[in-house]
């Protein structure tokens, strides 16, 4: 029996107001006119290439994982250790302050995008003049290569001369140690990073917001909603898709942040800046711990991973509600 | 049955070789002191230091006086590190010549990716002036250590060390006299502590790699300490958070309270040296490489204010600067004929004209016959007898592969003391202890206090 949507049954006859189904010739299975092997043969090398691409590096990185790795002259030298390395991350230092902070800077970089770039998105969608002005402006830090933001902020946040404490300076304040105190260092990243990345998110619920059906607003208009109340009762569930995936690609990318860590502070002072991309960079490429780098890595894809899923999941049950 | 008859078969290549053979050897008698050698072109890389330019120009002078060709892959500290791994773990290597720094020329040997000097050139020998470093130019493979025992590996391109430099123009002024113990440089500091026009001191506090770490190790050798109990014997019992180095880092740290820079938990060694060039520093202790920059006018406010003294240790132990250096050595997955080439490139370069050279070109000599000649005397090389002084004491300070491991521990731990997020005791005994672990685990004889 089918069941509608709603979880009633229906009728497994088609009502004359439904579409029919296009008729299809049926082709019996292995037949003369049975096509499905050529699909498959004209397919599987994309499929395989795909595979290849996708696949293959990632089986590399977790097979690694279970090895100790060592080079003697041209020959590497693999030593199995299961999962001993898996089980010295929950110990290692660096990583748990890069797991902490990576929390940290997820939420509160994805928080202050999110909600700067949704005021900005609310703001430039009634404005009629000069759209592509404004946008250009806007969209400029995400243009910006990271190595240049680094250059850009590592200057105004300098102690000594940086635009920053000069400001500070004209306001009768002391100047700060932005990125050498562990008080400041890693809300100054964050603010390089809402800075850096506000710009999408601007864009992507500019794009939404502008998608939204205009009757839905007259309507509340003609019902004498006042700003708050349309914002609350129509533009928030109407965009929660778009907010939805915007902020979840976002805490996945924020999750792999390292070029702003490491062009502004090398995770430092202390850990206070550390985080889990720059963990595995030190780990794996300047230690040279090619095996215990790998199951860094790919505790860190999981965990990403388990991001997107989450991500789906409340998507799913956003869009199952009435 | 007859033999067919052979003929010689002359090719057109084999004429152009022959042809150039001779022009070769004809160039060799008839050069006007000029040698036209034959030797196969080689490749070095190398990384692209203060001290970078000097080689350069000594490599260009090798050419010019040999007639051999030598190329030069420059790159990033980090970027030549990878560029010498990739080349040495493939079967066919790419460069000739690694410039191996301090901090992985013991991965090199231990993994045999480096061949003894004397195994392709039995009669190569290390000229008599030329510093061995600590024995680091040696390897002995079966006890994994290096000591004089043990073959010749490598040798010294760039033998750096920190060196105190200090406002000479300032001590003259007020009647100081150069700090030999480490509590006449903090006295001195003191004195000359007005910030913010100007500071006691300004320390390398930042974590990087080997950042804190490389500026701290004076102070601990200096002290008395070490980070482990006998290193060149192989014997790794963490020996970091004894006594000494508990003095140790609580007088680094009270000499950036007292007299050092606000933020030198942020200060990297590039900082360090612009305070000096500007003005802002009173003392800095950086590597000897720095030099150039004191007297260069297009950089510094202090041409010829800046002079250099062994760095400061305390009362009954000598001055203990920590290697910084760089060494050459012969990649083993290399042609035979471009090992030997490159043997010839090092069998010049220790030479006393080579080094002449080379000194003057603004490199650090690696022969103590430099130090000692007329040259050292003259203003500009005024650095020279500070270095004369410091280098027989030099420490070794990377004894096994993983060192990097080792100096990351140090970077994170004395840059969170240095910051004031833990107590100088908390940062020691949690640097022995990771550092306990990870000798440990990789089946070194260690052990903690």
């Amino acid at each position: 029996m089918a069941m509608s949507t709603a979880g009633r049954p229906v009728a497994a006859v088609a009502s004359p107001a439904m579409p029919r189904a296009r008729h299809r010739p049926m082709r019996r299975r292995g037949g003369f006119g049975d096509d499905r092997p050529w699909r498959w043969a004209f397919f599987s090398p994309a499929l395989l290439l795909m595979l290849a691409l996708g696949l293959l590096p990632l089986v590399n990185l977790l097979t690694t994982s279970f090895y100790d790795v060592t080079w003697t002259r041209a020959a590497a030298v693999w030593h199995g250790v299961a999962l001993a390395h898996y089980a010295a991350l929950p110990a290692d230092p660096l990583f748990r302050a890069g797991l902490v902070n990576n929390v940290v800077f997820a939420l509160a970089a994805v928080g202050g995008e999110m909600l700067l770039g949704f005021f900005l998105a609310l703001l430039c969608s009634r404005i009629v003049r000069g759209t592509a002005l404004y946008r250009t402006i806007f969209l400029l830090p995400i243009l910006t290569p990271g190595i240049v933001i680094g250059a850009i902020w590592k200057l105004m946040l300098n102690y000594d001369f940086g635009l920053v404490n000069q400001m500070v300076g004209l306001l009768g304040l002391a100047p700060q140690d932005w990125l050498g105190s562990p008080r400041t260092a890693l809300v100054a990243v964050i603010a390089v990073d809402i800075w850096h990345w506000t710009p999408f998110c601007f864009l992507l619920l500019l794009a939404g917001i502008e998608s939204l059906p205009q009757d839905v607003y007259e309507a509340v208009h003609i019902d004498g909603a006042g700003f708050w109340q349309e914002l609350r009762y129509v533009t928030l569930p109407l965009l929660a898709p778009a907010i939805m995936v915007t902020a979840a690609f976002r805490v996945m990318v924020a999750f792999k942040v390292f070029d702003e860590v490491y062009l502004l502070t090398g995770g430092g002072p202390g850990t206070a800046t550390e985080v889990l991309s720059y963990t595995i960079y030190q780990r794996f490429f300047t230690e040279n711990r090619v095996g215990y780098g790998a199951a860094m890595s790919v505790a860190v894809i999981f965990l990403v991973s388990m991001l997107l899923v989450l991500s789906i999941a409340a998507r799913r049950k956003a869009a199952a509600e009435p | 049955m007859m033999q067919p008859q052979h003929k010689p078969h002359v090719t057109r290549r084999g004429m152009i070789a022959g042809g150039t053979a001779a022009i070769a050897s004809g160039g060799v008698l008839t050069g006007k002191g000029r040698a036209v050698e034959t030797a196969a072109p080689i490749t070095i890389v190398i990384n692209q230091s203060p001290w970078f330019d000097s080689f350069r120009r000594t490599v260009a002078e090798y050419e010019k006086r040999s007639g051999n060709k030598v190329n030069l892959d420059v790159n990033p500290f980090a970027g030549s590190l990878e560029k010498q791994r990739q080349s040495v773990r493939s079967v066919h290597g790419q460069y000739d010549l690694l410039v191996m720094n301090s901090g992985w020329f013991a991965e090199m040997y231990f993994g045999e990716f480096v061949e003894p000097l004397t195994d392709i050139d039995p009669s190569f020998k290390l000229e008599r002036d030329v510093y061995t470093l600590d024995d680091t130019v040696y390897f002995d493979a079966a006890k994994k250590v290096m000591a004089a025992s043990g073959k010749l590996m490598s040798m010294p391109i760039a033998p750096l060390i920190p060196l105190l430099y200090y406002r000479e123009d300032l001590y003259k002024s007020t009647g100081l006299k150069v700090p030999q113990t480490f509590a006449e440089l903090e006295a001195n500091a003191i004195k000359l502590n007005h910030p913010p026009h100007i500071y006691g001191i300004v320390q390398r506090g930042a974590r990087g790699t080997a950042s804190v770490s490389y500026d701290f190790y004076p102070y601990l050798y200096g002290f008395g300490g070490n980070v482990f109990k006998d290193p060149g014997a192989g014997d790794y019992q963490v020996t970091l958070n004894s006594t000494a180095g508990r003095t140790a880092l609580e007088y680094y740290l009270r000499l950036a309270k007292e007299a050092g820079h606000p933020r030198t938990a942020s200060i990297d060694q590039a900082e360090v040296i612009l305070n000096m060039v500007t003005g802002k520093a009173a003392h800095i202790m950086v590597v000897a490489a720095a030099w150039s920059q004191m007297d260069n006018p297009d950089k510094s406010a202090v041409v010829g204010k800046v002079d250099f003294a062994p760095p400061p240790h305390a009362r009954g132990f000598p001055t203990a600067p920590g290697l910084g250096h760089w060494l050459g050595g012969v990649s083993r997955n290399v042609p035979d004929a471009r090992k030997r080439a490159t043997v010839e490139f090092l069998n010049w370069f220790q030479t006393r004209d080579a080094q002449m050279f080379y000194a003057r070109a603004g490199g650090i000599p690696i022969s103590s016959a430099i130090y000692n000649s007329p040259l050292a005397a003259e203003p500009r090389f005024r650095w020279m007898k500070a270095m004369a002084e410091a280098l027989p004491h030099a420490v070794n300070i990377y004894y096994f592969p993983q060192a990097s491991e080792v100096t990351g521990i140090l970077d994170v731990g004395l840059n969170r003391a240095v910051a004031g997020e833990i107590t100088a005791v908390a940062a020691l005994n949690s640097m022995a202890d990771q550092i306990y672990h990870v000798m440990a685990s990789n089946g070194y004889r260690t052990g903690v206090l």
